[in-house]
C-alpha cells in the first residue's frame, strides 16, 4: 500500500543512530507542537476538547515521517493523503505559502466534516516535504446540523459540501473564492473560519519548524535519517507482529441498525498473522447501507492500526515505515470498503466495533492483552435556534462509559473507549446552548458479571429550553450486548429514552426526533463486558462494588452464587 | 540586629539560609528531611546554626518557610476523611472527570485514583443555572438530615461544590451555614471560595483536594509553630504559596490547597530575583535534578503564574493527574534527570521517562544500577568529575558507567561508547528543549529575548547545550543554586490573588460590570489583607483570561490600572490581540472577544531582601585540566576545570570550560565565553569566544 522512495542511489551509508534518533525525536516535537497550536486555537468542541484532529510531516516523496498523538481516526488516511494531493497537484505546481484543502470521504479521513489542509515545505525552489492537518469542523452543510445525520441519508450528496483536493490558500493567506464557496455552504461560517484559520497557523508552525530542522543537518543528511527512521520502524513492527501466533482468527459481532428500521449490521473480521505481516479482513462483514455510518477503507484502516499497537507495543511510531507489514483489506460494496456515494458521515459510531472485532479475535492468540468490549458511546447532535438570542446553535455532545474487563483488571470506569477524548463540561454546555443537564452518573448493575466485572454504562439527561430543537442521536447497543470474553457476561443493552410530559418513550439509537421545551432526552450507555467466570469473583470485590453503589444487593445476589451477605442492610 | 531566617522542606533534603539586616548571608545548610514529621529535620537544622552562633533566637523577627506537606498528604493519600456535597444528579463527577486516558494506544490504564469514594460523595436538591440564576430552590429539609448525617459519619472535612455555584453562591452558603449549625468543628472548604471559575470537574478537584490537605497543613502548622518556641523562636511564620508570595500561617491554614508546589515557586523567585540584580528581566528558568526537570519563566521581572495545574500526574501527562484551579508559578516539568535511563527502542536510542531515581541511582553511583543514564554519560564525556560529586559524598565509578552504556546502548546500536554516551546527552538535551519550547514558543515567548537561568544539581551542566539549541543567547547560573528554594524564600514579597469568572463580551458596553468585577475582586483580597495582619505598603494588577468568542482556551493578558472605560476596553482589545498574534501568528479581525476569568494580584512594595555581593578573593591554584568531549571539538580536548570558590568577579574565560562547587557543574562550551558577574554569579554568552 506504500509508496516508496523514488531513487536514494548515490547517497551514502546509513546514517548512524545518534542522529537519527535526535531527528526523529524532533519531527515527534514538531507535530506535537503544531497540534498545540491547532487545539490552543480552534474553536469547534470536538477539537479542543476532543482532540479530533491530528497533525502530520511528510517528506519530499509524500511519506509520512511523523503524525502527531492524537485521533487515532485519522491514522488510516494520514498516511496517503499525500498520494491524492500529489495525483491533483505534482510538486511541480506546487508554490510556497500554497495549501490545499480537501474533505472527501474516500481520500480523507471517512467523512465530510473532516477537513485536510496539506501545504508544501519549499527550501529555495525545491521542495523538501509537506505539512497536513485535518480537524473535525463543527459543519460542513448538508440535511442536519454538525454534518453527521444517519437517519434519511442515502447518498453523500445530502451530507454537505464535498471539495476533491483545491488550492485554498496561495502566498499563505485563504483564497477568498474559495472561503465565499465553502463557508456559504456551511452553518457556522465564523467558526468554521476560526478552526481554518487553526490548522493554517498549524502548518505555519510546522513547516518553519521543519525547514529549520533541515538548515540544521542538511538534506543529505535528512535525506538519509528519514530512510532510516522509517526503516526502523517496519523492523520493528515486524518484530512485535511476529510475536502474536502465527495463524488465521475470526470474530463476528452485530452493530444494531443503520437506523430505526433497519436490519442489524455484520461486523466481520478475520485476522491474519503470519511472517511478521499482519492482514484484517472484514470482507465478510454486511454490504453497505443506505445510512450514514458507511465505514471508508480510510476509517476501517485507522483502527487497525489502533489495534496493532494495542495487541503489540504502544510506542511503535507512526510512519510510512510502520504500516508496511499492515494490510487492511475489504469488498468493495461492503460496510467496511463502500464505494462513493456511499454516506458516512455518523461513522465514527463504528470505530469501537472495529477495535472490538479485532479484540474478539485476538483474545485467543493473545489472551492476556485482549479486552471484552466497551460500553459504547453516543454522539448526539442538538441543533436550533436559541430563542433568547436569535442564533443558531449546535448541542455537539460526548458520552462515554466504560471499559470491557480483561484477563486480570475490571473494566476501567468512566474513560474514553477508543477514540480518545475528553468530555465537554455541563458548565459550559449549559453557557454555550439552550439546554440544561440534568443528570450525569454511573448506572449501577450495568456493567457485565465476571472474574473481572465490565465498567458501567453512564446516564446522561439532556432538556431543552427552546421552542424547538432536532435531535440526531447516534449510539449503539441497544440491542446487542457488549460481549464478554472467557466466560465473562455481557454488559447491560443501552437505551435511549425520550422523556416528554411525564411519559418515556424508547427511541432507536440511530433515531432522528424533534424536540420541544421541556423534552429530556436521556441516554442511557450500554456497560462494558465481563471477563472470566463470575463464580470466581472475590467476595471482596463484589462487597467492594456493593458498598460503592457500582452493584446492587440483589444484582450481586443474582450474578454471584459466592456472595451471601451476612444481614440485610437497609 | 534584625535577622531572618528561610527554610525549604524538600523530598530529600531540607535547606536553610539567613538573611541580616536585609541582606542574604552566604551561608547556607542542607540537613536531610524527616518523615513522617518534617519539623524535627527543621528543628534539628535550627539547632545546628544556632549552635554555630549563625542565628541568634532573640534577634531572628521573621522565619519563611516552603513545605512539602499539602503536596505529600495528596500523593500519599494520607489527607483528611472527607465528604463531598454536590447537586441532585451530579454525584459522580469527580469520579467521571475528564474521561480521557493519557496513553491513546493503551487500553489497561490506571486512572489516578481520586481523594475520596464514592460513598464520600452526598447530592442535594438544588440547582443554579448558567447564569446564576435558581432553577430549583435548596431542599433545606433534606439538607439538614444531611448535615446531621456527615455530623455521624466519622469524616473531619466537607467539600462542597454546586453547579455554576460561581455564578451564584447562595446555595453553598446555606449549605455551609446548615453544616456549621449540625457539625460545628468540620473543616468546610466551598467551592466558590476556593475555586469560583466554570468547569465543574477541575473546580470540583480543587475544592475536595482543599478540604482534604487542611487538617493536615493545620495540625503541621501548629506543629511547627510549638517546635519554633520551644527554641525561643517566636516572631511570626510565613509560608510560600505556588503562587510565589509569602502568607501567614493563618491564611495558610484557610487556603491550604495554595501551598502545594511551595518549594518550586520559591526556586523561580530566586531567578526573578537574581535577574533584578543583574539587570535581566526575561527569564527563562531550568531547574533540573535527579528525576526530572522544570522549566519556568519570568517576564519582566515577574515570575509567569498560571491558573492552576495538575498534582499526581502519571508520567508528567497532562490529563492523568488530580486538577486544581489555583494560582502557580508558571512550571512545566518533564522526566528528564541524571537519573533518566537510556535505552534502545525499536532502532532508535531514548532517554527517559523512565529514572533509576536516588536508590540505586546511576550505574556509576556503584549501588547496584546496571542500566545507564544521563549521569552515567556525563561521567564517560568529562563533564562530571568521578570525585567531589553530591559535595564529595560519593566517588563515581567510571567503569560502571562505561559497561552500562556499552553492554545496553553501544552495541545493540553498532556505537562507540562515546558516540553512545554523547547520544544519551544529545537526547537528554533535546527532551529538554521540547519543555523549553513548551514554555517559550509556544507560549508566546521568544527565546531569543530571554535568558536562562539554570540551577539544581544537573541544570548548569546541559543549560548552555540547552541554550545553544533553542536559540537562547545567555545562560546564568546564579550563586547558591543549590539551596535556591531557601534562598527564593528570602527574596520573596508578601503577595495575594483572587480570581472570578465572569463572561462578558469585551465591549465598551460591559465597563460597568467590568468595574463591579474588579471592584469586588479587591474588596475580597482588602479583607484578607486585613485578616492577616499586612499593613505593608503595595500595589494592585489586574489581569484578564480572553478568548475569541466560541474557542475553548482563554489567554491570560495583563491590563491597565485606573478607570475601566472606552479606552481601557480598547487598551484590553489591543493587548489580547497582540498576545494572540505573537501565539499563533495571526489574528482573527473583526471576532467578537470574550472575558472569562478576572485575576487581581496584590503584592508588597518591599522587594524582599537583597543579595550580599560576592567577596571571594581569586583562589591562587591553577585551574586543573581532564579530557572533555565536545562534538565541536570532533571529541576529547584537554579542558580547564575551576573550582568556582577560586573565581573572582570579573574573570573571564573563553569555552572550553567547567567550573564545578560542591552541588553543581556548570559547561561551558567551546564558541562560548563565561564571565563571573559582580554579584558572583556565572554569566555564559553563546557565541561570543
Amino acid at each position: 500500500m506504500s509508496c516508496s522512495a523514488a531513487n536514494h542511489a548515490g547517497l551514502p551509508d546509513r546514517v548512524d543512530a545518534v542522529t537519527a534518533s535526535v531527528i526523529s525525536s524532533t519531527l515527534i516535537a514538531i507535530a506535537e507542537e503544531m497540534g498545540t497550536a491547532l487545539r490552543n486555537s480552534a474553536y469547534s468542541a470536538a477539537v479542543r476538547e476532543g482532540d479530533d484532529f491530528s497533525t502530520a510531516l511528510f517528506d519530499r516523496y509524500g511519506r509520512l515521517v511523523a503524525q502527531g498523538n492524537f485521533t487515532p481516526g485519522h491514522l488510516g488516511s494520514m498516511p496517503f493523503v499525500l498520494q491524492h494531493v500529489l495525483r491533483y497537484y505534482p510538486e511541480s505546481s506546487l508554490r510556497p505559502g500554497d495549501g490545499i484543502f480537501l474533505n472527501d470521504a474516500a481520500l480523507g479521513s471517512g467523512h465530510f466534516p473532516d477537513c485536510y489542509l496539506v501545504s508544501p515545505i519549499h527550501l529555495q525552489d525545491r521542495v523538501v516535504g509537506y505539512v497536513a492537518s485535518i480537524a473535525h469542523h463543527v459543519d460542513v452543510g448538508g440535511a442536519a446540523p454538525g454534518s453527521q445525520l444517519v437517519q434519511g441519508v442515502s447518498e453523500a450528496y445530502q451530507e454537505g459540501i464535498r471539495i476533491l483536493p483545491v488550492r485554498a490558500v496561495r502566498n499563505d493567506e485563504f483564497d477568498e473564492e474559495f472561503l465565499r464557496i465553502f463557508l456559504g455552504n456551511v452553518r457556522l461560517p465564523d467558526i468554521v473560519r476560526g478552526d481554518l484559520t487553526a490548522q493554517k497557523s498549524a502548518n505555519h508552525i510546522g513547516a518553519a519548524r521543519f525547514l529549520e530542522l533541515f538548515a540544521k543537518h542538511g538534506a543529505a543528511t535528512m535525506d538519509r535519517a528519514i530512510e532510516h527512521l522509517l526503516d526502523v520502524a517496519e523492523a520493528a513492527t515486524r518484530e512485535e507482529i511476529r510475536r502474536i501466533p502465527s495463524g488465521s482468527y475470526r470474530f463476528s459481532d452485530y452493530f444494531d441498525d443503520a437506523g430505526p428500521g433497519t436490519e442489524p449490521i455484520c461486523v466481520s473480521v478475520e485476522v491474519t498473522v503470519q511472517d511478521g505481516n499482519i492482514t484484517f479482513d472484514f470482507s465478510d462483514s454486511s454490504d453497505q447501507v443506505g445510512a450514514a455510518i458507511n465505514s471508508y477503507l480510510n476509517y476501517t484502516r485507522a483502527y487497525c492500526f489502533f489495534a496493532v499497537k494495542v495487541f503489540t507495543d504502544p510506542r511503535l511510531p507512526q510512519n510510512d515505515g510502520a504500516i508496511r507489514p499492515i494490510t487492511v483489506t475489504s469488498r468493495e460494496g461492503s460496510f467496511f470498503n463502500p464505494t462513493f456515494p456511499a454516506p458516512s458521515g455518523g461513522r465514527a459510531t463504528i470505530q469501537v466495533r472495529i477495535f472490538e472485532a479485532i479484540s474478539g479475535a485476538l483474545a485467543e492468540a493473545v489472551p492476556n492483552k485482549a479486552i471484552a468490549a466497551f460500553s459504547h458511546w453516543s454522539n448526539p447532535n442538538i441543533g436550533g435556534v436559541d430563542e433568547k438570542t436569535g442564533r443558531p446553535f449546535i448541542f455537539y455532545d460526548l458520552i462515554m462509559g466504560g471499559y470491557g474487563a480483561m484477563q486480570s483488571r475490571d473494566g476501567a470506569e468512566a474513560l474514553a473507549a477508543v477514540m480518545n477524548c475528553a468530555n465537554i463540561p455541563i458548565e459550559m454546555h449549559e453557557r454555550a446552548n439552550p439546554i440544561r443537564i440534568r443528570h450525569f452518573g454511573f448506572l449501577p448493575d450495568s456493567g457485565g458479571a465476571g472474574q473481572f466485572r465490565g465498567g458501567c454504562g453512564i446516564r446522561k439527561d439532556v432538556e431543552v429550553l427552546t421552542a424547538s430543537a432536532r435531535a440526531s442521536l447516534l449510539s449503539d447497543r441497544h440491542v446487542h450486548a457488549p460481549y464478554g470474553l472467557a466466560g465473562g457476561k455481557p454488559g447491560k443493552l443501552g437505551e435511549t429514552v425520550l422523556l416528554r410530559d411525564g411519559q418515556a418513550r424508547n427511541l432507536s439509537s440511530k433515531e432522528t426526533v424533534m424536540l420541544r421545551r421541556g423534552d429530556i432526552l436521556s441516554f442511557r450507555l450500554s456497560g462494558g463486558g465481563g471477563f472470566g467466570d463470575p463464580a470466581l469473583r472475590e467476595t471482596a470485590a463484589i462487597e467492594r462494588d456493593l458498598e460503592e453503589g457500582y452493584t446492587t444487593l440483589d444484582a450481586s445476589r443474582a450474578c454471584y452464587p459466592q456472595f451471601k451477605p451476612e444481614s440485610n442492610p437497609s | 540586629m534584625s535577622r531572618q531566617v528561610a527554610f525549604d522542606v524538600g523530598g530529600t533534603f531540607t535547606d536553610f539560609a539567613l538573611s541580616e539586616a536585609g541582606a542574604v548571608q552566604q551561608t547556607f545548610l542542607k540537613v536531610p528531611t524527616t518523615y513522617p514529621d518534617p519539623a524535627k529535620g527543621v528543628i534539628a537544622g535550627l539547632h545546628q546554626l544556632i549552635d554555630a552562633g549563625w542565628l541568634d533566637p532573640d534577634e531572628c523577627d521573621l522565619v519563611l518557610h516552603a513545605t512539602t506537606i499539602a503536596t505529600n498528604a495528596i500523593l500519599e493519600r494520607k489527607g483528611a476523611r472527607t465528604a463531598l456535597i454536590t447537586s441532585m444528579g451530579f454525584r459522580d463527577v469527580l469520579i467521571i472527570g475528564r474521561q480521557k486516558r493519557h496513553r491513546t494506544y493503551e487500553v489497561a490504564v490506571n486512572r489516578t485514583k481520586p481523594l475520596l469514594a464514592r460513598s464520600d460523595i452526598f447530592e442535594i436538591r438544588e440547582r443554579v443555572g448558567a447564569d446564576g440564576e435558581i432553577v430549583e430552590p435548596l431542599d433545606e429539609a433534606a439538607l439538614d438530615a444531611l448535615a446531621r448525617r456527615l455530623a455521624e459519619g466519622g469524616y473531619d472535612a466537607v467539600a462542597v461544590c454546586l453547579l455554576h455555584a460561581y455564578a451564584n453562591p447562595t446555595h453553598e452558603l446555606s449549605v455551609r451555614d446548615a453544616l456549621l449549625r449540625h457539625a460545628p468543628y468540620l473543616r468546610i472548604s466551598l467551592s466558590h471560595v476556593v475555586s469560583p471559575k466554570i468547569r465543574e470537574y477541575e473546580r470540583t478537584s480543587t475544592t475536595v483536594a482543599d478540604a482534604y490537605v487542611g487538617p493536615a497543613v493545620e495540625r503541621y502548622v501548629a506543629s511547627l509553630k510549638a517546635s519554633l518556641a520551644d527554641l525561643g523562636i517566636t516572631p511570626s511564620l510565613s509560608i510560600m504559596q505556588s503562587n510565589g508570595g509569602l502568607i501567614s500561617t493563618e491564611l495558610a491554614c484557610r487556603m491550604p490547597i495554595r501551598i502545594v508546589e511551595s518549594g518550586p515557586a520559591a526556586g523561580v523567585l530566586l531567578c526573578a530575583a537574581v535577574g533584578r540584580d543583574e539587570g535581566l528581566k526575561n527569564l527563562l528558568t531550568f531547574d533540573m535534578g535527579g528525576t526530572t526537570a522544570k522549566l519556568g519563566a519570568v517576564d519582566d521581572g515577574e515570575p509567569a503564574i498560571v491558573s492552576g495545574f495538575e498534582v499526581d500526574a502519571a508520567d508528567y501527562k497532562k490529563g492523568s493527574g488530580l486538577p486544581l484551579n489555583i494560582s502557580s508559578i508558571e512550571l512545566v516539568e518533564i522526566g528528564a534527570g541524571g537519573g533518566s535511563i537510556a535505552e534502545p527502542l525499536m532502532g532508535l536510542l531514548q532517554v527517559g521517562p523512565q529514572s533509576a531515581s536516588s536508590w540505586p541511582g546511576p550505574a556509576c553511583y556503584g549501588r547496584g544500577g546496571v542500566r545507564p543514564t544521563v549521569t552515567d554519560a556525563n561521567l564517560l564525556l568529562g563533564y562530571l568529575a568521578a570525585d567531589g560529586f553530591n559535595n564529595g559524598a560519593m566517588t563515581l565509578d567510571a567503569e560502571a558507567s562505561r559497561n552500562a552504556v556499552q553492554l545496553h546502548v553501544a552495541s545493540p546500536l553498532g556505537l562507540s561508547v562515546t558516540e553512545a554516551a554523547w547520544g544519551i546527552h544529545a537526547l537528554a538535551t533535546n527532551n529538554m528543549e521540547r519543555a523549553l519550547r513548551i514554555i517559550s514558543i509556544e507560549r508566546g515567548r521568544d527565546p531569543r529575548d530571554y535568558t536562562l537561568i539554570a540551577f539544581g544539581g544537573a541544570g548548569p551542566l546541559h543549560a548552555a547545550r540547552l541554550a545553544r539549541q533553542a536559540s537562547v543567547g545567555r545562560v546564568l547560573v546564579p550563586l547558591g543554586a543549590g539551596v535556591g528554594s531557601a534562598l527564593g524564600l528570602l527574596r520573596a514579597a508578601p503577595k495575594l490573588d483572587a480570581l472570578t469568572t465572569r463572561i462578558l463580551p469585551l465591549v465598551p458596553e460591559s465597563a460597568v460590570s467590568m468595574s463591579e468585577v474588579f471592584a469586588d475582586l479587591e474588596a475580597k483580597l482588602r479583607s484578607d489583607l486585613r485578616q492577616a495582619h499586612l499593613t505593608a505598603q503595595g500595589s494592585f494588577q489586574r489581569a484578564i483570561y480572553m478568548r475569541y468568542k466560541g474557542q475553548g482556551f482563554e489567554l491570560k493578558v495583563s491590563v491597565p490600572d485606573g478607570p475601566i472605560d472606552h479606552s481601557f476596553v480598547a487598551a484590553a482589545r489591543d493587548a489580547f490581540q497582540a498576545a494572540y498574534r505573537r501565539i499563533y501568528g495571526t489574528a482573527v479581525p473583526g471576532s467578537e472577544i470574550e472575558a472569562i476569568d478576572w485575576l487581581l494580584v496584590w503584592q508588597a512594595d518591599a522587594p524582599g531582601r537583597r543579595a550580599s555581593v560576592a567577596t571571594h578573593p581569586m583562589d591562587a591554584a591553577d585551574p586543573t585540566t581532564r579530557e572533555v568531549y565536545f562534538p565541536e571539538t570532533d571529541g576529547f580536548v584537554s579542558c580547564r576545570i575551576f573550582s568556582r570558590s577560586a573565581l573572582a568577579p570579573g574573570a573571564v574565560f573563553d569555552g572550553p570550560v567547567i567550573v564545578t562547587e560542591p552541588e553543581t557543574t556548570t559547561v561551558v562550551l567551546p564558541g562560548d565565553r563565561l564571565e563571573v558577574t559582580r554579584q558572583g554569579n556565572l554569566l555564559i554568552t553563546i557565541g561570543a569566544a
